[in-house]
């Protein structure tokens, strides 16, 4: 079940309903106020809100509290003094329409946009691919992150790990429908920058022009701020451009949407570093007033083992960024990576497209410790990427200046400590010798901070900027950090969503308004109606296979790997979403109908605890008698019943569990209800005595029925 | 039955649904339900004149309430002491079973709480004493209530009458043809 913590709004919502209820405020001016209040309160738990609401209660409430009523005043002064506390959250209710704690209903968020570190609106742009507006779908997207064609290709997607589907069969693909939407938008000629607001004057450095950075452009030009990008490489796009791979991320791709950056005023300057050709008092000179660094984490650790600098021995960051920018010499016949993160997949699945004869992957833990991402290892090992555990590498064998092999010790993995993690334990006397021409290290990397200790910033003792979280405010007046160089080596998505964080602070810098002191939540963008479709339909769609390039061919070329998802293929995915932007999972709907009417038709077991029992649509049908009380309790209004010409239908989210022919009054031939309800309502009276000789009446005919034979006279219809 | 009777004397009633408007406005009822309701019957020619009948209809507190077994939670009770029929709202779930099993139409949907409202005769009224307010606010005070004992006989055997007339007659009613073919239904968004 949702977690239920506590919000200020539904508190002193449901205080002022009780309050009135109770008709424990007495004098009828307050008890009108109160219910003013109420009205407001109401508009803001349930997201109708506007900018006036937060001015009106303050206004209405402190006229409470200037009647002649005790508890009205109370009342009047607890919200003063809560806005007064806690108006931020007001606020953000009102701004971003989702409730963060979850307790106001119609406000409770989806946990895939809590999970998506730039707070993409998930469930409301899958609904807009669902529909075929894809358009509108990349324009949603780019409201909370200007690169949905990148992230749909590269991003983590830690969504999908929290997706709601996920309990039923596999989750939602939703980073593959990122990408669709994005393509199709920009092949149709639709995916088109947002309106500007008009210039401010102020002007803004951002240092770096990698995701982070690129980012927080975007958002201050869209503001009206003049941005200029100082970047040390000669192209944009960072380690998107320099550390990802070509195969997974195209070239093309990044300067597409870096291009609609560009679009909107933002200046670039290249090869141009921080602490070298420009430094923060020249920049300061040219009037730049806020600055936001935003540098990646391009420098490696090192393996720290004997033989570590022969000259085949090269740390996968440089190796990658070498073979982005061109070279496209292969370091040997038999490289050994090590390492098990995404870069050591990346560098390894390289190598082999550079014809490297053996590829082989050491990894100091197991399969499943592994950070990098499932689907890549996978395609790597198809691709011939050999993958060896448990094997701790101490020491590079070098002959005549060359490197000839690794000597390694096996390891096993400790009991997992405190903190769940399992060490690997070198195994006694199990060295051995692994034979390599060179060797590809990928074991984390840092930032390098030369040039930048003339900013005068505070460090931590990982080499990175000690920022605000909130406000990426590094301490400096008008210095701003984020990205890498804040969190160190971080994905492209987390870095994007600090570039979005560090506009927000930076505009607010410029304009000279108050930070805020909460972390943002994420702005719910729209409630779209959901997508109706049949209970067995909605079980049976399975995850989309998303269609890959043959590994022979992967073999060889730089080509991209994912071909992409075809129309058809992304409008059945997006149908799959459950819509948690709608419905809380709160689980009323199942235990009224299983523990109250006790006919247990709902199996619905994502909506309870993980595992408790398995989901199935399909089987609501079998004992549903559509009595429409699982509705009735829905807080959200995820669960409808609905009549519609002659059936009368139970429709979840979009998914219809039931639906069933109305029976008709016998008097004036309106609909009644099915037999299935008809039958239940008559067996639990089938005691008693039958009215109107078991004629089937609806209410109206009945009480007419009742007075006619009261008064011997005739009602008239109509 | 319960142990009070609440008597409308037809003959008095002007039909200015006074009794309708307190009843909602004691219960703080939405658009929608009304837990009582005084029906027109007719006009029908009597003796050259058009006449028509105004009948009360509350619930009628039935002896063995079909409300009562048809509600799955228990929400639908009888009071023992006094054979009121009540509907506590916490254990309403809002299937309108009670709705449904009524034969006379009474129990009413509240689309605000989700839940079925009724008539209950204002018990929380009548405990302290004082009269249901559709009576209370009655104009022509042709609404009365009471326990049976304080009846004058007169209103006695009509309220008897009255009864019998929903009790006994309209029960063993033989089926008739409907009183008019089945309209083609209005066309509904949501059942509500
Ligand atoms: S089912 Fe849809 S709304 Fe729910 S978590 Fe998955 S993508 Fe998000
Ligand atoms: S409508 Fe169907 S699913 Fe809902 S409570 Fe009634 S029987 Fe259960
Ligand atoms: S459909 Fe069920 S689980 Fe979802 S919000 Fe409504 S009552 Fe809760
Ligand atoms: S609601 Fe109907 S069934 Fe229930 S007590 Fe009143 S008249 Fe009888």
């Amino acid at each position: 079940m949702a977690q239920e913590s506590t919000c200020p709004v539904r508190e002193i919502r449901q205080e002022v309903a009780s309050a009135l209820a109770q008709e424990s405020i007495k004098e009828p001016r307050a008890r009108m106020r109160a219910e003013k209040l109420l009205v407001l309160l109401e508009d803001i738990a349930q997201g109708r809100a506007g900018s006036e609401h937060l001015a009106d209660l303050k206004a209405v409430a402190r006229s409470l509290t200037e009647r002649q009523d005790a508890h009205g005043a109370d009342l009047g002064q607890r919200i003063l003094s809560l806005l007064e506390s806690q108006g931020e959250i007001f606020q953000s209710h009102i701004l971003t329409r989702n409730c963060a704690s979850g307790a106001c209903d119609m406000l409770a968020p989806a946990p895939c946009q809590m999970a998506c570190p730039s707070g993409i609106d998930v469930p409301s742009y899958v609904a807009l691919i669902g529909q075929g507006r894809y358009q509108e779908a990349v324009n949603l997207i780019r409201q909370d992150n200007p690169f949905p064609w990148v992230c749909g290709l590269v991003c983590t997607h830690p969504c999908e790990f929290v997706c709601v589907r996920g309990q039923v069969d596999s989750p939602v693909a939703i980073k593959e429908l990122k990408a669709f939407a994005a393509e199709k938008a920009l092949s149709e000629g639709r995916y088109l920058n947002p309106p500007k607001e008009p210039a401010t004057g102020h002007m803004v450095c951002v240092v770096g022009a990698g995701p982070a950075g690129l980012t927080a452009a975007y958002f201050l030009a869209l503001k009206g701020h003049k941005v200029t990008v100082i970047e040390a490489l000669p192209m944009a796009g960072g380690m998107m451009m320099v550390g990802i791979p070509r195969f997974r991320l195209p070239r093309e791709v990044i300067d597409r949407e870096v291009a609609f950056i560009e679009e909107l005023g933002v200046e670039f300057r290249f090869n141009t570093r921080l602490g070298v050709e420009v430094t923060l008092q020249s920049l300061r000179k040219e009037g730049f007033e806020a600055f936001f660094i935003a540098v990646g984490a391009h420098a490696s650790h090192r393996l720290a083992v004997p033989g570590e600098d022969l000259p085949q021995v090269l740390d996968a960051v440089r190796f990658l960024r070498d073979v982005a920018m061109g070279a496209r010499k292969r370091p040997g016949e038999r490289v050994l990576v090590v390492g098990g993160g995404n870069v050591a997949i990346d560098a390894a699945r390289t190598l082999v497209r550079l014809g490297c004869r053996e590829v082989t992957l050491l990894y100091r833990r197991s399969r499943s410790e592994m950070p990098a991402n499932v689907e890549e290892v996978r395609q790597a090992e198809e691709e011939g990427v050999r993958l060896v555990f448990l094997t701790i590498p101490v020491e590079v064998m070098g002959e005549k200046g060359r490197v000839v092999g690794l000597r390694c010790l096996r390891a096993r993995l400790s009991e997992p400590d405190a903190r769940g993690r399992r060490r690997p334990v070198p195994i006694e006397g199990s060295d051995h010798i692994m034979a390599a021409d060179a060797v590809v290290t990928a074991i984390g990397q840092r930032v390098l901070t030369e040039g930048l200790e003339h900013l005068d910033l505070r460090w931590s003792s990982w080499d990175t900027i000690v920022a605000d979280t909130i406000t990426a405010g590094a301490g400096r007046e008008g210095i701003f950090a984020g990205g890498d160089v804040v969190l160190g080596p971080a994905t492209v998505v987390e870095a994007i969503g600090a570039g979005k964080r560090a506009a927000e602070g930076i505009d607010r810098f410029l304009k000279g308004l108050p930070q805020p002191t909460m972390p943002a939540v994420p702005v719910r963008r729209a409630r779209l109606e959901p997508w109706e479709m049949a209970a067995s339909l909605k079980m049976d769609l399975k995850r989309c296979e998303m269609p890959l390039l043959g590994p022979e061919r992967r073999r060889i070329t730089f080509q991209q790997v994912e071909l992409g998802l075809g129309e058809e293929q992304a409008r059945r995915e997006a149908h799959r979403c459950l819509r948690c932007d709608i419905c809380k999972r709160c689980g009323r709907c199942v235990v009224v109908c299983r523990d109250r009417m006790e006919i247990d038709a709902l199996k619905l077991g994502y909506v309870g605890q993980p595992g408790e029992s398995p989901t199935d649509f399909r089987m609501t049908s079998e004992r549903c008698i559509l009595c429409g009380a699982c509705a009735a309790n829905c807080p959200t209004g995820a669960m409808q019943m609905e009549d519609r010409g002659e059936e009368r239908l139970l429709i979840l989210g979009g998914t219809i569990l039931q639906r069933e022919r109305l029976e008709r009054c016998q008097g004036c031939g309106d609909y009644l209800g099915p037999s299935r309800y008809l039958d239940f309502v008559r067996k639990r009276t089938s005691g008693l005595a039958q009215a109107f000789a078991g004629r089937l009446l609806c209410e109206k005919c009945a009480r007419r029925a009742t007075a006619e034979s009261k008064s011997g006279m005739s009602v008239p219809q109509g | 039955m319960s142990e009070y009777y609440l008597f409308h004397d037809s003959s008095k009633c002007i039909g200015c649904l006074s009794c309708e408007v307190h009843c909602k406005e004691n219960k703080r009822l939405p658009v929608g339900p009304r837990l009582c309701r005084v029906m027109t019957v007719g006009p029908k020619m009597v003796g050259g004149l058009p006449k028509v009948d105004f009948i009360f209809m509350p619930c009628f507190h039935c002896e063995r309430p079909w409300c009562v077994a048809a509600c799955p939670t228990g929400a639908m009770q009888k009071r023992a002491e006094d054979g009121i029929v009540f509907v506590n709202e916490e254990l309403c779930v809002g299937c309108k079973a009670c709705m449904r099993a009524c034969p006379w139409g009474v129990p009413q949907w509240n689309p605000e709480t989700g839940k079925a409202v009724k008539c209950d005769y204002c018990k929380d009224r009548v405990d302290k004493g004082l009269e249901p307010a559709c009576v209370a606010k009655c104009v022509t005070k042709c609404l009365h209530f009471g326990r049976p004992e304080q009846m004058v006989d007169s209103r006695r055997e009509r309220h008897a009458k009255a009864m019998a007339a929903v009790g006994w007659e309209v029960t063993l009613r033989q089926p008739t043809a409907p009183a008019s073919k089945p309209r083609k239904p209005p066309v509904r968004k949501q059942a509500e």
